[in-house]
């Protein structure tokens, strides 16, 4: 068998191989299969491709790899063992990794770190998935020969989410690199030598009074029970709980982490679907992602959009007068629930995953999605599916079935791409790459030759153009756009800047497919013809505009971004705070809204929620409290462990964090009891019980509007 | 509240309605043969009516107590307020017949007039003054938030001042100035500047605060080009200090007439009860 994989990000040892296939690859043998890699694979990586399992500790395949456990020793024919997640492959290699003496080092080794080891320890109650105990199970390691470590590196109690045993600990470092490389909070280190090493926060001070912001990656990472939760999570996520254990037994589950299951055990819900209940529905807004455990699902596009009631549903005498006497806006929230759904387009079955695109966007739904028959689904939060997708096989499998079953669908939801043949996509198929980025990674810089189409799959992208006084915006694009096609028409070099916003996944079409395709549909060139034109016509516009102040200052707020702003009027308002009482009396005395802000025309843009369309105060909450609901709103649940990590993503300062009593309240620190306060984090979440936000609806002077941009376009044109 | 073309709806139903009350009261007259009474049933119906849109009116003040309360929207409220409230000096003066005798009627009369004539005051500034506000005080705060932020402002002044030319005690400053330009700038500052900065302040300082770009352009001349950019930074704290306490003072006439609208309404409606029991029991 032979296989290819591609290099790890980075290595760390020398001896990267120089003798290259002809195509630059290099050729090594393990345990008798021939792998072919890329140069700078390890070993450990050229063994997983080739299905080769090699135990370790220290290594995850989303951390580098720094070799300290040795547990994932190999015999390369060299006087000593070496570690293969740091070695890399070179070009004829042989590898053995079940030989006598690997078997026997990798026993010895286990055996050593299970004398330090607490046995059972945290983890291993809780979920029993230790990784170290998991790996002294198989290698039957019942009793340990060598002494017990006679003092113990303590325990700290202090957070009110992480417990750590520091005698549990084997120091793998797999948290300090989750907390450094990967979170970059920078709070995690070493600290002591010898026996007395052990990880430390900050300045080694308690967990609970360090900088920890509690976003559970340590946790994560840890592979034995020195970092666990404390259970403090709750939920609301409708249907039945999901035992870890079975959980660990599904094939995209079993290589998360247990104690990350534990903690976030209500973020993944058990939930049944008889025949023909719609599961999701194209066009709304969700955050989570399903697993099908058992039974069929159909997928529909294209599902009309609501029809939308605006007259006759006021009840009562006041809501009739108003009804009567003002012309309103039609409501988003009365939508007709009885919509009809198209004919499927294609199939789920048991073992696959999907929502996933909406999941991690927060984007609307592309598909709706109907149980065929009686169904038994996973649901999960972005949290859970974020590790899920760190695994590389995983990824993998979600790539292949994204290019078997929704690259099609994706290239015809394009109106440009429709005419495509599906003997063209067949071909796209297996050549288009899949690209992708991090939150402000650069996908292409202004003036770099064009080797690509791109067409977004997932997020959003920022395209700028660099001039002496700054860059100017040009466009964001999300999904369902494209972008490339100005440079590759006209075969010269990026004119653009483009930007990841949030996580970004591209379909990259290579340059000379690119150009087929052009040459055997016509109406595609014409057609991108007209639009590269077209936006260049409005990027000469922009640059032209960006000299105005109204629409610097537009770009400048970040208010095409909004999908709902809280507008002032200040010609109406008088000031009299109403919105903000208001506000404060529907939300327990807390106000979600400041009548500061800054000013665009005649328009206060109050500090308040905007719901944006790329709500970046979503990416990274770490327990995925901070969520987008089916309709508009970007709600904060009550499981928000008060991390102000959204508060501080959040570009408009429009979310805050207040003290809440905490579940845990009373904390006894010896004789004395004190209550402790919880900050939670709280923004608008647009009085959704109601037909109309509070402010809007107590505002006596008709000044506070709850607008989205193309309104607030209107307004401003009006004046 | 502004009062522009979204009011048309109401002010053609006030229009109307005032039309149909003129001409009931015509009628009234004509089969009365002239002879008009609060007591009788026409004036009866005219005074209940005009007593209660007054309630009505009133209601307001309660309807802004509880926000969150889905019992109309406050802007169909405030518009009921603005217009019905408008129609209680034309109903009351039909229950009467244009006249009012003995003490509590007359009280009552100057009452309604005081209190329609400080709402129109009211509708007027609350139609004029918010954009007014908006155009000359772009830096515009919180009300509540004002006495803080001029004191960082003082703060900041001094900060900047010393800066430029160190403090009596202190010469220890970032720009090179000769010891009359020092001088001078620190009594332009300690007299003009800073006194016009602080909280309570006279005639003079008025001028002063209304005068600050004369005050700057000599300070420029005084002082060489390198202290320029901070006597920019300088002057905007006086702008912005300037539009504060313009902010203040306008912020008084938004809602000042509310201290005389909200009293004499209350009275108004309180006597208005003891007129209705004491016509009808007596």
């Amino acid at each position: 068998m032979s296989c290819r994989c591609m290099p790890h990000a980075q290595i760390f040892c020398e001896g990267a191989g120089n003798l290259m296939n002809p195509d630059g690859t290099i050729t090594l043998t393990i345990d008798g299969q021939a792998v072919t890699v890329d140069p700078g694979t390890t070993v450990f990586d050229a063994a997983r491709m080739a299905g080769i399992a090699i135990p370790v500790l220290c290594h995850q395949q989303n951390e580098r790899p720094v070799g300290v456990c040795r547990v994932c020793c190999v015999d390369t024919g060299e006087r000593t063992l070496t570690a293969a997640c740091t070695r890399a492959a070179q070009d004829g290699m042989n590898v053995i990794t079940n030989s006598d003496r690997v078997r026997s080092a990798r026993h010895t080794l286990i055996e050593l770190l299970m004398a330090d080891h607490p046995s059972p320890c945290a983890r291993q109650s809780q979920s029993h998935d230790c990784e170290l105990e998991g790996l002294a199970a198989a290698e039957k390691i019942t009793g340990v020969r060598y002494p017990k470590k006679k003092t113990s590196r303590g325990k700290d109690n202090s957070s009110f989410v992480i417990q750590v045993d520091h005698d549990a600990c084997i120091l793998c470092d797999r948290c300090v690199r989750g907390c450094n490389e990967i979170r970059h909070n920078d709070v995690l280190g070493r600290m002591g030598k010898g026996y007395t090493s052990a990880i430390a926060f900050d300045l080694n001070l308690p967990m609970g009074n360090s900088s920890c912001v509690s976003c559970g990656e340590c946790m994560v990472s840890c592979p034995t029970g020195a970092l666990t939760n404390k259970g403090v999570v709750d939920t609301v996520l409708p249907g039945d709980a999901v035992d870890t254990e079975v959980l660990l037994r599904l094939p995209y589950f079993q290589e998360i982490s247990g104690t990350f299951l534990n903690l976030n055990r209500n973020a993944v819900r058990f939930r049944n679907f008889k025949a023909g209940d719609v599961i999701c529905r194209e066009g709304e807004y969700g955050s989570t992602a399903f697993y099908i455990v058992k039974g069929k699902a159909s997928v529909h596009i294209n599902t009309p959009m609501a029809h939308v009631s605006t007259k006759g549903g006021a009840t009562g005498f006041f809501s009739k007068l108003t009804s009567y006497l003002t012309s309103d806006s039609d409501s988003p929230r009365n939508a007709d629930e009885s919509r009809s759904v198209p004919k499927p387009l294609a199939m789920l079955e048991a073992g696959d995953l999907f929502g996933e695109m909406t999941c991690m966007s927060l984007y609307p739904r592309s598909a709706t999605i109907v149980a065929a028959d009686d169904c038994v689904m996973i649901e999960m939060l972005r949290n859970v599916l974020d590790i899920m997708l760190r695994n590389k096989t995983l990824r993998s499998r979600l790539d292949s079935s994204y290019r078997k079953r929704a690259l099609e669908d994706h290239l015809r939801s394009v109106p440009l791409f429709s005419s495509l043949s599906g003997e063209f996509i067949d071909r796209l198929r297996d050549r288009v790459e899949l690209l992708r980025f991090n939150r402000n990674e650069v996908i292409c810089r202004q003036g770099d030759p064009v080797d690509r189409f791109y067409l977004v799959r997932i997020g959003f992208v920022k395209i700028t153009e660099s001039h002496p006084g700054g860059d100017l915006v040009l466009a964001y694009l999300g999904k369902g756009d494209y972008f490339g096609e100005i440079g590759l028409l006209q075969g010269g070099l990026r004119t653009a800047t483009v930007t990841a916003l949030d996580h970004v996944e591209l379909v990259s079409i290579d340059v000379g497919d690119f150009h087929a395709m052009l040459e055997l549909f016509p109406d595609i060139r014409h057609g991108l013809q007209a639009i590269g034109d077209s936006r260049l016509r409005q990027n000469r516009g922009h640059r032209t505009a960006a000299e105005s102040v109204p629409l610097n200052e537009f770009l400048d707020q970040g208010l095409m971004e909004a999908n709902s702003l809280l507008l002032l009027d200040l010609e109406k308002c008088t000031r009299c705070d109403a919105c903000v009482r208001a506000c404060s009396d529907a939300h327990d005395g807390v106000t979600r809204l400041i009548r500061e802000g800054l000013r665009y025309q005649n328009y206060l843009v109050a500090t308040s929620c905007r719901q944006c369309r790329d709500p970046l105060c979503m990416v990274g909450c770490p327990v995925g409290s901070i969520r987008r609901r089916e309709t508009l709103e970007v709600v904060i649940e009550d499981w928000c462990i008060g991390c102000g990590l959204c508060a501080e993503n959040c570009p408009y300062g429009n979310i805050s964090m207040h003290p809440f009593p905490s579940p845990a309240s009373v904390v006894e620190q010896g004789s004395i009891t004190k209550a402790v306060m919880q900050y939670k984090a709280t923004s608008c979440d647009l009085c959704m019980d109601h037909a109309e936000p509070s402010c809007v609806y107590a505002c006596p002077h008709d000044a506070a509007h709850r607008v989205d941009p193309n309104e607030f376009f209107r307004l401003s044109e009006l004046r | 509240m502004r009062i522009d073309s979204t009011h048309r709806p109401w002010f053609w139903a006030t229009l109307t309605a005032l039309a149909a009350l003129t001409g009931s009261y015509i009628l009234y007259g004509a089969m009365s043969g002239g002879e008009r009474s609060g007591g009788s049933v026409p004036g009866l119906l005219y005074g209940i009516a005009g007593y209660g849109l007054m309630i009505y009116a009133a209601l307001l003040g309660v309807r802004k107590k509880v926000p969150v309360w889905r019992v109309g929207r406050a802007q169909t409220w405030m518009r009921g307020h603005l217009w019905l409230g408008f129609l209680t000096l034309p109903l009351i003066l039909f229950h009467c017949g244009f006249v009012w005798k003995g003490p509590l009627a007359s009280v009552l009369m100057i009452l309604l007039f005081a209190t329609v004539g400080s709402g129109v005051l009211g509708a007027a500034l609350q139609h004029f003054i918010p954009s007014m506000m908006t155009r000359a005080v772009p830096l515009e705060t919180i009300y509540e938030e004002i006495p803080h932020i001029r004191r960082q402002l003082c703060e900041e002044a001094d900060a900047l001042a010393g800066s430029i030319a160190g403090t009596e005690n202190e010469d220890s400053f970032l720009v090179e100035l000769e010891p009359d330009a020092r001088a001078g700038f620190l009594a332009v500052y300690r007299n003009s500047i800073r006194s016009a900065l602080a909280p309570e302040i006279g005639r003079k300082e008025k001028r002063t605060v209304e005068n600050f770009e004369n005050v700057f352009d000599s300070l420029r001349k005084m002082l060489p080009v390198t202290a320029h950019p901070m006597l920019a930074e300088l002057e905007s704290i006086c702008e912005e200090e300037r539009q504060l306490r313009l902010q203040k003072r306008v912020y008084l006439w938004l809602h000042g007439w509310l201290l005389v609208h909200v009293p004499l309404s209350l009275a108004l409606i309180v006597l208005g009860a003891i007129h209705a029991v004491m016509a009808l029991r007596y």
